[in-house]
């Protein structure tokens, strides 16, 4: 690239983004502190050279936060680790990243690590894994300090690691110190490794997922910290997450990033208002909202992310695009402003089209269909009970340690739990880590007699089961489906022999088991002539296609999934939801739905039991739970879930439940924040 | 502290039980296999059939006395005694092992200290340079180490020692025995007694290490890649100290207990390297045991080995417990 048209392109970039003003801070002032600038990453691998990050440009400034929002393989940690130089050793970057003006790229390790942490800091996705296990909370943040400072003293930096640990609320500071990581929560420990991130007073903070691996309460907390710290160092934050709801709530400014490029930006509001990348409008429909019912059925987007060893030429999106033309299939259309004189920008062909006619999602995708009429034959009341539990108690021995285990008393993990699930309902159990809803499934699952209380499965209950016949028959009509589909198959075993399996344990015979499975494929929406592929040949979201496809072969009356769509990208996550409500009207199956997502929730079930510390503490109706929650808890969660409108997330208060009592989270943060 | 002892007490009565279930089960197993008998029967003139059953209940080795019988005396005199029989010949078992561990540890000693260090430096080297030459050298000279039986790189260097004495016209290198020189000139001695030693432990040295060296490689490699590490970058070590900060400790906690049982292993020798220089250590002596029909002296190894191996565990888990604050030993 040469010289002149390379300072346009820069010029263009700080002029458009200088106008985003659509937000709740206005649009940006004064010099950027960091400027990213035809940024390219590529990686050489077996699959070929994977072009993860392709001219990427944006600027940060001080105290405003840019989101990057995209699915998994979009490229966007990618850019962020490029920014602090953290790439593993085969990466090759191009490009120009500066912060103040300083060159970035082709800095040694050595001398990135005198930026990094100083300068320029990380927060990581999963806290459980972030901290050495080895070393005490207080040494990793005495570390951080005193690399870059090493004259400060041991009182020094004892001050500064209290100062720290309170500043990102941990109580009792000076006492945990000592602790080890594996001492403190996921949510606790996140706190810590923000502490370390703001440790040096940086310019930048790049936050990566930071509340993925969280419960929806812990991820309101952290978000909250994060606030914090960006207040109290007054650096520039990239938000790297693929939650709408995370970035509505926190982002000043908006990046969506797609086949490792950026196709559209836009401030906050603006993004969330008229969202005009074909990409940008399917991810925000795809999402069930959890602020409002559920009107109609999702709309997916067809297809899945294209690898990045192969992009597809022309628009990567083309594929998955419901407006594609040939046009898009042979150009990549530019990052261009939708509007002159804003700086909204787009990277579409039919950039004109969608911004003169006005199209907005329900335009560009297929039409919205109206939810399944699920009880017209026969009214739900009237329907039978297919799994009663009641009084369910669940405990285990909290052992002591040592060689003979003597029994320290006991740990309830189920605590009274019922709940009852008719013919064609769906029953969601919401809880956080802990809250005992896995257990509660696995003594369902397991048709266990429970220590007190009783599991009724269509009609009989666990106590009375004689023998490994009957128990055999019951299991027939209820399984089961798990969260990761790339771990729940079988690797070595070809999806026919998967789905063959249960039909074999139940005694079918060869030519009904042919017949069955290439039922079971159309069924769930996958070619029959692939049975003879293996699991690592199909996508996340086929995968758990194949999954159902197996929990329904001996056709169960009952399904238990444990959280079915949590490891699915966005944007495939909608296709699955339907198949389950579709799978529910054409068979009368019942679903009890484990999941956290209460987005989800509120659109695929009928009935929500709320669990917490083993007590379910309400139970009803969705519509009447979610929009009339009764107890403090289910209050809270509620008030925690991120809602994908930056509007309602800026006005609402955030609740809090400490010791059965609700307290607006504000109250629990630093005065300075106030 | 109290806990940790009261933990440590109960551990090693529990090691107590299990090396007395497993040494009796081996003194009935070796009762029933071994004939001390024909070892007097096959002698040539044959002695007298009171003198053969003479010397047998002598050494409490008669299989005409139940096996319940002799047992109950050869544990009567392990308890009240710590006398662990005699041989078939008549020698004391006590007498032989302890003149042999010694020469066990002598050669033992050296070679373990020199692959720990050797194969774990190595190890760490080649993790920092994964892929690249020096990796692909010293791994790729590992795995030939790896695949050579201990025997054929015994007698290899043994060929290439007499090589050398050949071509200079001296005896530089011995091959046999642990010393030669009964002199009072303590530094002749040594010497001596290093130009004997060198030999086996080149071969032990260079068999362990090379176990230690794949090992380390494969731990470090995992913890190179583990998060925390990202994060003492992210905090602003370069690559290579928070690699040697945080990866290599997480790494060693797999080595230490390796080494533990290493430590255990010093005592119970090298049963190949033993035979081929002919040092008369333990291990050569368990297999002179079990072709003599040594029972006494078989099962006396074994309980000895036993008591090394649960030595070693203890040790594992208070290593373990040193590096890793995760591990609580009460």
């Amino acid at each position: 690239m040469s010289d002149t048209t390379s300072t346009t392109t820069m010029d263009d970039t700080l002029r458009y983004e200088l106008l985003e003003g659509n937000g709740p801070k206005g649009a940006p002032t004064g010099d950027p502190v960091m400027s990213v600038r035809n940024l390219r990453v590529s990686f050489n691998t077996e699959a070929g050279v994977v072009h993860a990050v392709r001219d990427v440009n944006f600027d940060l400034w001080g105290g405003r936060t840019l989101g990057i929002v995209g699915e998994s393989g979009s490229g966007k940690s990618v850019t962020a680790l490029s920014l602090i130089g953290l790439l593993d050793d085969n990466a090759h970057v191009s490009g120009s990243v500066k912060l103040n003006g300083e060159e970035l790229i082709g800095k040694s390790d050595e001398e990135m690590s005198k930026i990094r942490g100083a300068r320029i800091s990380m927060i990581f996705q999963d806290p459980l894994s972030a901290l050495t296990p080895m070393f005490s909370i207080g040494d990793q943040l005495a570390e951080a300090l005193l690399i870059h400072n090493p004259d400060m003293t041991k009182d020094e930096v004892r001050k500064r690691c209290i100062e720290l640990l309170t500043l990102v609320g941990i109580t009792d500071p000076e006492n945990r110190l000592d602790a080890y990581p594996h001492e403190f929560s996921g949510g606790m420990r996140q706190r810590v490794v923000i502490a370390i991130a703001i440790a040096n007073n940086p310019d930048i903070i790049i936050a990566d997922e930071p509340t993925t691996a969280l419960d929806v309460t812990i991820q309101a907390q952290i978000l909250d910290i994060l606030k914090v710290a960006q207040k109290e160092t007054g650096a520039a934050v990239v938000l790297i997450t693929h939650d709408l709801g995370v970035v509505a709530g926190t982002a000043d400014d908006v990046m969506v990033m797609y086949a490792g490029r950026a196709v559209e930006r836009a401030s906050i509001d603006t993004l969330f208002e008229r969202p005009s990348q074909p990409y940008t409008m399917g991810l925000l429909g795809a999402v069930p909202k959890p602020h409002m019912p559920a009107e109609h059925r999702l709309v997916p987007i067809k297809g899945n992310p294209p690898s990045l060893a192969a992009i597809p030429a022309g628009c990567p999106f083309s594929p998955r695009c419901p407006m594609a033309t040939d046009e898009c299939r042979v150009t990549e259309p530019e990052l261009l402003p939708l509007e002159e004189g804003e700086g909204h920008l787009v990277s579409c062909h039919h950039m004109d089209e969608i911004r003169d006619k006005h199209l907005t999602y329900a335009d560009v995708y297929p039409a919205l269909e109206p939810l399944l009429p699920k009880w017209a034959d026969v009214p739900r009341d009237q329907r039978p009970v297919v799994l009663e539990v009641k009084d369910l108690v669940k405990t285990f021995p909290i052992q002591g340690k040592g060689l003979i285990r003597r029994n320290k008393g006991t740990m309830t993990a189920v605590d009274h739990a019922s709940f009852t699930i008719h013919e064609g309902e769906t029953l969601a159990l919401v809880g956080e880590s802990g809250s005992g809803k896995s257990t509660t499934l696995m003594q369902i699952m397991d048709l266990v007699v429970p220590e007190e209380g009783t599991i009724t499965v269509l009609g009989k209950k666990t106590s009375e089961l004689k023998n490994a016949r009957d128990r055999r028959e019951l299991r027939r009509n209820l399984q089961i489906i798990f969260q990761d589909p790339m771990s729940s198959l079988d690797p070595r075993m070809p999806i026919y022999d998967v789905l063959a399996e249960p039909l074999e344990a139940q005694g079918w015979d060869k030519t009904k088991i042919n017949k069955r499975i290439g039922e079971l494929m159309y069924l769930v929406g996958i070619n029959p002539d692939y049975v003879d592929r293996f699991p690592s040949q199909f996508s996340g979201g086929q995968r758990q296609r194949i999954a159902i496809a197996r929990a329904l072969a001996t056709s169960p009356k009952l399904l238990l999934l444990d959280e079915p769509i949590a490891s699915l990208d966005v944007s495939i996550q909608a296709g699955i939801i339907n198949l389950l409500e579709d799978l529910q009207v054409q068979l009368k199956i019942s679903y009890l739905f484990v999941a956290h997502d209460l987005a989800v929730i509120r659109h695929i079930s009928d009935t929500v039991a709320v669990m917490h510390l083993g007590k379910i503490v309400e139970y009803g109706d969705t519509e009447e739970v979610f929009t009339n929650p009764q107890d403090p808890y289910t209050k809270a969660l509620l008030s925690a879930i991120p809602i994908p409108d930056p509007k309602v997330e800026r006005t609402r208060e955030r609740l809090v439940y400490r010791d059965g009592k609700l307290i607006p989270a504000s109250s629990l943060l630093p005065k300075s924040l106030k | 502290m109290a806990r940790f002892l009261g933990y440590l007490a109960k551990r090693i009565v529990n090691y107590i039980v299990m090396i007395f279930v497993a040494t009796s089960l081996t003194y009935f197993l070796a009762c029933a296999f071994m004939s001390p008998r024909s070892n007097y029967e096959s002698r040539t003139p044959r002695p007298s059939q009171e003198s053969i059953e003479a010397s047998l209940d002598k050494a409490n080795l008669n299989d005409k006395t139940p096996v319940t019988e002799r047992y109950q005396r050869w544990l009567t005199n392990i308890v009240t005694e710590w006398n662990w029989g005699l041989s078939p010949a008549g020698d004391s078992v006590n007498n032989e092992i302890s003149s042999r561990i010694g020469a066990s540890v002598k050669l033992m000693l050296l070679s373990t200290i020199l692959s720990i260090v050797i194969g774990v430096s190595l190890g760490v080297y080649t993790a920092q340079r994964q892929y690249q030459w020096q990796d692909r050298f010293w791994s790729g000279l590992a795995s030939v180490f790896l695949v050579i039986p201990t025997v054929v790189l015994a007698i290899l260097i043994v060929f290439f020692a007499i090589e050398i004495n050949q071509q200079t016209g001296q005896r530089i290198f011995y091959v046999t025995g642990l010393s030669s020189y009964d002199g009072p000139n303590f530094f002749i001695g040594l010497i001596d007694f290093l130009q004997h030693i060198l030999l086996p432990t080149i071969v032990l040295t260079i068999i362990s290490s090379v176990g230690y060296h794949l090992n380390q490689r494969t731990y470090l490699l995992d913890e190179m890649h583990a998060d925390y590490v990202r994060t003492a970058r992210a905090k602003g070590l370069t690559k290579k100290q928070a690699i040697r900060k945080h990866a290599l400790r997480a790494s060693l906690i797999p080595t230490s207990v390796n080494v533990a049982f290493s430590i255990a292993s010093i005592f119970t020798g090298a049963v190949m390297t033993e035979k081929i220089f002919a040092i008369h250590g333990m291990g050569e002596y368990f297999i002179n045991c079990i072709n003599n029909n040594n029972i006494n002296g078989a099962v006396a190894v074994a309980a000895f080995s036993g008591a090394c191996t649960l030595l070693g565990a203890l040790l594992a888990d208070l290593f373990a417990a040193a590096l890793d604050p995760r591990i609580k030993m009460s």
